[in-house]
């Protein structure tokens, strides 16, 4: 009993003390804010469409006239002085109904006192490429890149399990990623045993050209298993030439990216086919143009289908986007796409206007 | 093969001294010309933001995050200035010693007494506010002194062997900024000069110090572009007050004074930089005092007087 009442009291001791060296580990934090509750931050995605191309069922979770595309919560920390966590649930209509569905989109821990490296475990946007780590709200264009949604589907290559990435010591910025998830993609992966691995790797690099211009150039890869436990792999590069003068550069900036994705799957098309080894690859190049303090003008192209395949017939598709940003936390977009496909007779044209809102926590911008 | 010895053991006597130096990346120009003062020959400094940028808005480059992975201190504004991009360079950077909280990490702001704090809840309808005040306070030199005392310390803590050098170049610094303050506010009290309007709210610290008052900005609310309607507001106020001077941080886009102009041609407005490095004459933080007395003399005899 006695034993008992100490060990007691030892432990809300250390409980008190661990609680109290928290706060004074933060009592002075100022550079992002004062209070001990996470940072919580909410995005809105307002859609309106209409498109040749486009269902007009409302069950369909893309289809013709006003939607709300996506909405989504983030709440981000720091633990403790090692770890920083961050949770979002993204609520998105749930396909073949009209009803709204709350999925945790990422939910991670990952260090923050380690030495030249960061690991992360939870479930995450795997490091394939650059667009598949965007969230909706961060989107270049309205929607993800063709070969993107082909491949990898609405959600990207989003799973759990864990990461490493580790800054390698060049004198230029060079990142190395590894990371080993379960295989649970909706599209490319699907391996129905738990014990399943799938890995991704990707080497990411970049330059500063100029005080204004840095190139960035990665590299990635991924191996996983099929939903019938066969062997698909996924292979990707990008590049990306980013301009914003030092003097200025609240008016004007730059972007150029162009991404390569290639995935071989031995299920890709066996609906439309029924050939044994198949295999998707495309391209996706776009330009983003800040032409005044709060407007954006940008123009994509994109090519699907680079290699042969008579399975899947290939795509092109062009973009424009007008961008009108009054504050950071608020825009609106409006797009329009030309998509023409191999042995359709007919091109398909879609217009889009999508409002985007952020409250809340301000966010810290990634590159 | 002595002589081979004698060179290797040369060469790395001269590695171990080159890195001897302490590291200090600083976010602002401003705290990288006040640590390049104190440290002198001790210490390395480079600045994150460039002194012709908005400093709410750097982009969180990994070439930045690749250079804090290398650093001893990291030294930051604080008030919530960097909140948009200096968590994300932090955490990139991988620097265990420069996380917040501890040595490697000072945020001045922290113990400046800042102005502007807002009453009651803060909402972003009134714009780019910050909760815990103002955050350019670089631009006045006496808080400015205080800010030396405080990388002197710091820099003492980190490198013991040369804290007393550390101590004395900010002694010096502090006390050089008082007395030319006490100069640079008798300039300014003998220009008459005592109302300018400014685009942003980056002069709140230097007005304060100086005796100026700030009767509009041009920003309707901070952080948000000027439109007409509030430019023609700012011109009823300057001409009802006879407000003699605009300044345009050299940051922001300086046309929308030349409406105001064609209105009011005897209101000067002019253009300047608020960072070190802003105008390539500005090369330390005496300069870029310097330069804004002098731009406010130039208002000198116009507008009430």
């Amino acid at each position: 009993m006695y034993l008992r009442l100490l060990r007691t009291s030892v432990f809300c001791v250390s409980l008190v003390g661990g609680v109290f060296s928290f706060g004074l580990a933060h009592a002075e934090v100022s550079i992002k804010g004062k209070s001990m509750n996470p940072d919580i931050s909410a995005n809105f995605l307002g859609l309106w469409q209409q498109g040749t191309g486009i269902s007009n069922t409302r069950t369909t979770t893309s289809h013709n006239g006003f939607s709300l595309q996506e909405a989504e919560l983030q709440l981000t920390s720091d633990v403790d002085p090692y770890f920083r966590a961050s949770v979002l649930f993204a609520i998105s209509q749930t396909a073949g109904s009209t009803e709204f569905g709350i999925e945790p989109e990422e939910v991670f821990v990952e260090t923050l006192s380690l030495p030249s490296f960061t690991v992360r475990a939870g479930k995450f946007k795997m490091a394939l490429g650059k667009h598949n780590m965007l969230h909706t709200h961060a989107f270049p264009f309205i929607d993800a890149p063709l070969i993107h949604e082909r491949l990898l589907g609405g959600e990207g290559l989003n799973e759990v399990g864990v990461s490493a990435a580790a800054l390698v010591p060049t004198p230029w910025y060079s990142e190395f990623t590894a990371q080993v998830f379960n295989p649970s993609n909706e599209t490319f992966y699907g391996s129905s045993s738990s014990s399943s691995l799938g890995t991704v790797f990707h080497w990411k690099n970049l330059w500063d050209l100029s005080d204004a211009l840095t190139l960035e150039v990665g590299l990635s890869g991924s191996h996983g298993k099929t939903a019938a436990d066969q062997s698909a792999h996924l292979w990707g590069s990008d590049i990306t030439l980013k301009w914003r003068p030092s003097e200025g550069g609240k008016y004007h900036a730059l972007i150029w990216t162009t991404e390569y994705l290639d995935g071989t799957h031995a299920e890709l098309a066996t609906t439309t086919s029924g050939d044994a080894q198949n295999r998707l690859n495309g391209i996706a190049t776009w330009i983003q143009w800040q032409f005044a303090e709060r407007w954006w003008l940008q123009g994509r192209y994109e090519h699907l289908g680079l290699s042969e395949n008579f399975a899947i017939p290939s795509e092109n598709r062009e973009s424009l986007l007008l961008g009108y940003f009054p504050s950071e936390f608020s825009g609106l977009r409006l797009q329009y796409d030309l998509l023409s496909t191999q042995n359709k007779l007919k091109d398909d044209h879609r217009i889009a206007l999508q409002a985007v809102f952020s409250i809340g926590a301000h966010p810290a911008h990634a590159y | 093969m002595k002589r081979n010895s004698l060179v290797l053991l040369a060469f790395f006597g001269c590695m171990s001294l080159a890195h001897a130096r302490l590291q200090v990346v600083a976010t602002l120009p401003d705290f990288a010309a006040l640590t390049t003062e104190i440290g002198g020959e001790w210490v390395d400094v480079k600045s994150i933001a460039k002194g012709t940028q908005d400093p709410h808005f750097i982009e969180a480059k990994p070439s930045f995050m690749r250079v804090v992975h290398d650093a001893d201190l990291v030294i930051a504004n604080g008030l919530e200035l960097e909140v948009g991009w200096l968590p994300s360079i932090l955490r990139g950077a991988r620097n265990p010693k420069v996380m917040e909280g501890n040595p490697g990490f000072l945020d001045l702001g922290a113990s400046i007494q800042a102005l502007d704090i807002p009453r009651g809840s803060v909402s972003r309808a009134d714009g780019d506010v910050h909760a815990s005040g103002n955050p350019h306070y670089n631009l006045d030199p006496i808080r400015m002194g205080d800010c030396a005392q405080r990388i002197a310390d710091r820099l003492g803590q980190l490198d013991a062997s040369h804290s007393q050098f550390y101590l004395d170049k900010a002694v010096a610094f502090r006390k050089r900024m008082i007395e030319k303050t006490k100069a640079w506010t008798a300039r300014i009290k003998a220009s008459g000069v005592h109302q300018v309007v400014t685009y942003h709210k980056s002069f709140t610290y230097f007005f304060n110090r100086f005796g100026i008052t700030s009767p509009a900005m041009l920003e309707p609310k901070p952080g948000i572009p000027p439109t007409s309607t509030h430019i023609l507001e700012v011109i009823r106020i300057l001409r009802d007050q006879k407000v003699p001077l605009i300044l345009v941080e050299n940051y922001f886009d300086p046309t929308v004074t030349e409406r105001i102009r064609q209105d009011l041609p005897s209101v000067r407005s002019k253009t300047v930089a608020i960072q070190v490095g802003g105008d390539p004459e500005i090369k330390t933080y005496d300069d870029l005092i310097e330069k804004l007395v002098q731009a406010v003399e130039s208002a000198s005899g116009r507008g009430r007087s």
